[in-house]
């Protein structure tokens, strides 16, 4: 049993803080993703974890050991790091066997783990070869294969597929979500790529400047997110956040932009009138009328001339503007649009985000 | 980032060792040595060691023609040979550049120079320039350039030159094989783009390759300022700073005064003025170093 | 990184580039090359007029009279005890210098503290003290404390010289090793120091041999200090004695040629050893 306990955990280098007494607890083999922008201190959070930088102030919790003082090794955690790290003076096999070495374990159960770890990751074939001789994807599962190969209580991953090209990084992606249903671990999985974290995590953790913004599953974080900064940060493309000001339209709340379109709030936002709020608004919520999902409730309907578009094959994203902001728009089953075309747009306005415009925290109840 | 996890006193443990060796080898001599250069320190009278003269032995210095010539000959022989070693180790390098075959077997050759003792080179080139038995007077002989030895060690203008040539001999590859590590690094988009916007080769060489030899070249330069004198050794063996004086340098003058006429205090005044010289020169280059480092984006 | 000359097309051209290379080779090997054949030379030969080039009559003679092999020869010089003697400081100090500027480069190279650049540059300030200027006092010192003329001495101080340059090298070969492997290392579960020497110390073994190399020919070749700190058979070195061979106005050039060659040769094999990783240590010290 392995779940992670942070309390009030704070790094500082000299004056400078990094992680600001950060809270969040792992439950065992659970595959949790700290996301956000670079310099939010998911990483330093991570090897905090690992042991690799010492902890300030707070603790870290593994299993029921408080693991401050402890170093790596006495952790049991195994790390998959941006570069492998993979040790270019030994070959595939001893790299992979190298911890067990040093723990110890004879030579024929190292042998046998080695050899199991290689099976699951396709490495047999490459077992002799040095780090140098093998391909950015080899190196990835040799790496992995380092990883599991101890049986360790919790995996950490250290943005291990930012260095792979997109394809490749797609299908490193599923197989390491296939290694983790088939070794059950505590994974803590660090990255600043968004769709690695919706499509790998049981629960995504977002960061920045050194807090935690939001923690929640893939679709909470991405149909109910807290505020402004995890609005926009989850999701592709991106939503749209546009100023409004806050109007009554008939007897209920709505949003006049800065173009003059007013639209109606959903049911449940708890705001007051006059007040300064952003909209959020995602491109799968605003399409050409016929070119979306069909709606659950209410609609707004809007006639916008579209600047640009973007042809992806199976949607084409659009390019128009709403309030201030350009914006994207999505159009499924998509028809040539030449730009300049005005087309009829279906806002779903059940699925719109309401936040403040002062502190960006979410409206919706 | 790296760990930080060990306490703050390991770097300094890891360090206390070479710090302690360097303190009694050479900060220890080096205070001794300050001292002793305000003192009438003479070598056969231990307690003279304790009589303190001031600045004298500095005066002294001052008023020495001798010192002058000395010092003044030494920066000449400093100025002259490294520039000239710079150059021809440029043109050496480019040429070696040039060449797509046995670069490794030139490169050895180019080596061996380096790999010589200092004192080694001083007897080789004593013995080349020997006027009755050397291999110049030999074949100027042979070719009938000569009816009558040249004296080259022994006549007061052609000593230092030879002098000079050994030790531009000894040197030269330094800068060539550095500056030939340079030519390789060099990357080849921006002579590319050169040549595309209209560059001849003497203008990609004056704007591109130069520039980018420049950290070669001062990595160089500090590396020789650091053991230039070691020519001390050459001296020693070829003329030992005759004839007459021609070819005494700061160092064999202080060699001389120190231990041939047991006047340490004056020695050890002129040896701080050659340290002093020493460290100028090298933070000079190091500088030029850093700067060259920094304008180049650093160099990878 | 192979040939990229500047295009050369005309055939002159590169006739003209070879004969220069050639030249300069020759002028590189020649001094070399001479003082070699001569020490298989017997003395008529080297005084022979008009001179003879090629060795006529090779001999070995000239090594037996240094090492006082031959009979009816003057007296026999201490070479053999020389020759240890310059083997043992060397080899000594080598292996010092080695260990510990291994330890300061590592430090420089993975930890941040108070006062590393100034300390950096004083390490290379206390390499730029000429050997002469530096002889002088430690000859002062020595001499007081029992130093002068003995093997310890010597080894000492080169110690003190080749540490600087040691910690240069070894520090920006270390600094080429991405901290990530020793991370890994103590992941797997290798303390720091198990780390080290399983991950960091392989990873570096070529730059620290070249750097052993760069420290024994230092301590090999040196002359200015071993003239003046060391007096007898106890403690002298090869290049001190090769000036035993001078006197005021003769000088025994079959003999000195004979120990020349000696002291070549150690230089020669290390060159061809390490001719590589020398380059790279030069380059890769100074440029990263």
């Amino acid at each position: 049993m392995a779940e992670i306990k942070l309390t009030k955990v704070v790094k500082r280098y000299g004056a400078l803080g990094v992680v600001h007494g950060i809270d969040l607890s792992i439950a065992h083999n659970e595959f949790v993703v700290l996301v956000g922008p670079s310099g939010c201190g998911k990483s330093t959070t991570l090897r905090m974890i690992a042991g690799l930088e010492d902890i300030s102030d707070g603790e870290i919790r593994i299993g029921n050991r408080v693991v401050n003082g402890l170093p790596p090794r006495d952790r049991n955690v195994s790390m998959v790091f941006q570069n492998y790290a993979l040790y270019p003076h030994m070959n595939v096999r001893e790299n992979l066997g190298f911890g067990l070495g040093i723990a110890k374990v004879p030579a024929p159960e190292i042998e046998r783990r080695v050899n199991q770890a290689a099976e699951i990751l396709g490495l047999q074939p490459y077992m002799d070869r040095l780090p140098a001789n093998l391909s950015g994807g080899q190196r990835q599962r040799v790496a992995m294969g380092r990883a599991i190969v101890r049986d360790p209580d919790v995996f950490l991953f250290d943005e291990p597929l930012s260095n792979l090209d997109a394809k490749l990084r797609g299908q490193m992606r599923v197989e390491i979500k296939k290694l983790h249903q088939r070794v059950k671990t505590t994974v803590v999985y660090v990255t600043h790529d968004q769709v690695e974290a919706m499509t790998l995590a049981d629960r995504i953790v977002i960061m920045r400047d050194g807090h935690i913004e939001q923690v929640g599953t893939p679709a909470e974080v991405f149909e109910r997110p807290v505020n402004v900064f995890v609005a926009g940060f989850i999701g592709s493309p991106p939503m749209n956040l546009i100023d409004a000001v806050v109007t009554t339209e008939g007897l209920r709340p709505a949003a006049r932009l800065a173009d003059g379109v007013v639209v109606p709030l959903p049911a449940g936002v708890s705001v007051s009138e006059g007040q300064r709020i952003t909209l959020g608004l995602r491109p799968d919520d605003i399409t050409p009328q016929g070119h979306g999902m069909p709606g659950t409730g209410e609609t707004l309907r809007l006639e916008r001339e579209v600047a640009l578009a973007e042809p992806l094959g199976t949607e084409t994203i659009l390019f128009t503007r709403l309030g201030d902001k350009e914006i994207q728009a999505k159009m499924l089953n998509p028809r040539v649009v030449t730009p300049g075309e005005t087309l009829p747009f279906v806002v779903d306005l059940a699925r719109l985000h309401v936040f403040d415009a002062a502190d960006g925290r979410s409206l919706k109840a | 980032m790296t760990l930080f996890r060990s306490p703050r006193a390991v770097p300094y443990l890891l360090l206390t060792p070479a710090l302690v060796v360097i303190a009694a080898v050479i900060l220890v001599p080096l205070a001794v040595s300050l001292w002793s250069s305000f003192t009438a320190y003479n070598l056969t009278r231990p307690a003279t060691l304790y009589s303190f003269v001031g600045l004298r032995n500095y005066a002294r210095l001052l008023n020495n023609a001798d010192f002058w010539w000395a010092f003044g000959r030494t920066l000449v022989f400093i100025t002259v040979t490294l520039n000239l070693e710079l150059v021809l180790g440029l043109g050496l390098a480019l040429l070696v550049n040039q060449v797509t075959m046995g670069r490794k077997v030139l490169r050895t050759i180019m080596m061996f120079p380096m790999m010589f003792s200092p004192i080694l080179v001083g007897f080789q080139f004593k013995y080349i320039f020997n006027d009755a038995v050397g291999l110049v007077n030999n074949a100027l002989f042979d070719l009938g350039l000569i009816t009558q030895p040249i004296p080259w060690l022994v006549d007061g203008t052609l000593a230092p030159l030879s002098i000079m040539a050994a030790e531009i001999w000894m040197s030269t590859s330094v800068f060539a094989i550095l500056l030939l590590a340079g030519l390789l690094a060099l990357p080849k988009e921006p002579i590319e783009a050169a040549k595309v916007d209209g560059c001849g080769p003497i203008q990609v060489f004056r704007h591109i390759t130069l520039p980018f030899l420049m950290p070669f070249i001062f990595i160089a330069m500090t590396i020789r300022s650091l053991d230039v004198a070691r020519a001390y050794d050459m001296v020693r063996i070829m003329t030992n700073g005759g004839p007459a004086g021609r070819t005494e340098l700061l160092w064999t003058l202080m060699a001389r005064v120190g231990y041939q006429n047991s006047q340490m205090g004056m020695a050890n005044a002129m040896g701080y003025v050659s340290i002093l010289t020493s460290i100028l020169f090298t933070v000079y280059f190091y500088r030029k170093l850093v700067v060259a480092r920094r304008y180049m984006g650093g160099v990878e | 990184m192979s040939g990229r000359p500047l295009t050369i097309e005309k055939p002159w051209q590169r006739w003209l580039i070879r004969l220069g290379v050639f030249l300069a080779m020759a002028i590189l090997c020649v001094p070399g090359v001479w003082v070699v054949l001569t020490a298989f030379r017997p003395n008529v030969e080297i005084l022979a007029r008009p001179p003879v080039w090629i060795p006529q009559d090779p001999t070995l003679n000239n090594f037996l009279g240094i090492f006082g092999l031959l009979p009816a020869q003057q007296q026999g010089l201490p070479v053999a005890r020389y020759f240890l003697n310059s083997v043992v400081i060397s080899l000594t100090s080598t292996a010092v210098a080695i260990l510990l500027g291994m330890m300061g480069g590592y430090a420089f190279a993975r930890y941040r503290f108070r006062g590393k650049g100034a300390l950096f540059v004083s390490f290379m300030l206390s390499r730029t003290v000429p050997g002469v200027a530096l002889s002088l006092p430690l000859f002062i010192v020595w001499s007081r404390i029992g130093l002068l003329d003995t093997s310890l001495g010597l080894i000492i101080v080169y110690l003190a010289i080749n540490i600087p340059f040691t910690v240069w090298l070894t520090d920006g070969f270390f600094r080429q090793i991405p901290v990530d492997l020793s991370e890994a290392a103590q992941i797997d579960g290798c303390t720091r120091w198990q780390a080290f020497w399983k991950i960091e110390f392989p990873l570096a073994r070529s730059g620290l041999a070249s750097a052993a190399i760069f420290a024994f020919l230092t301590s090999w070749n040196e002359y200015a200090l071993a003239s003046q700190l060391t007096r007898t058979t106890a403690s002298k070195t090869m290049p001190v004695g090769l000036m035993d061979f001078t006197a005021q106005f003769t000088v025994d050039w079959s003999g000195m040629s004979a120990m020349a060659v000696l002291i070549i040769i150690p230089a020669l094999l290390l060159t061809f050893v390490v001719q590589k990783h020398l380059i790279a240590g030069l380059t890769f010290g100074g440029v990263k």
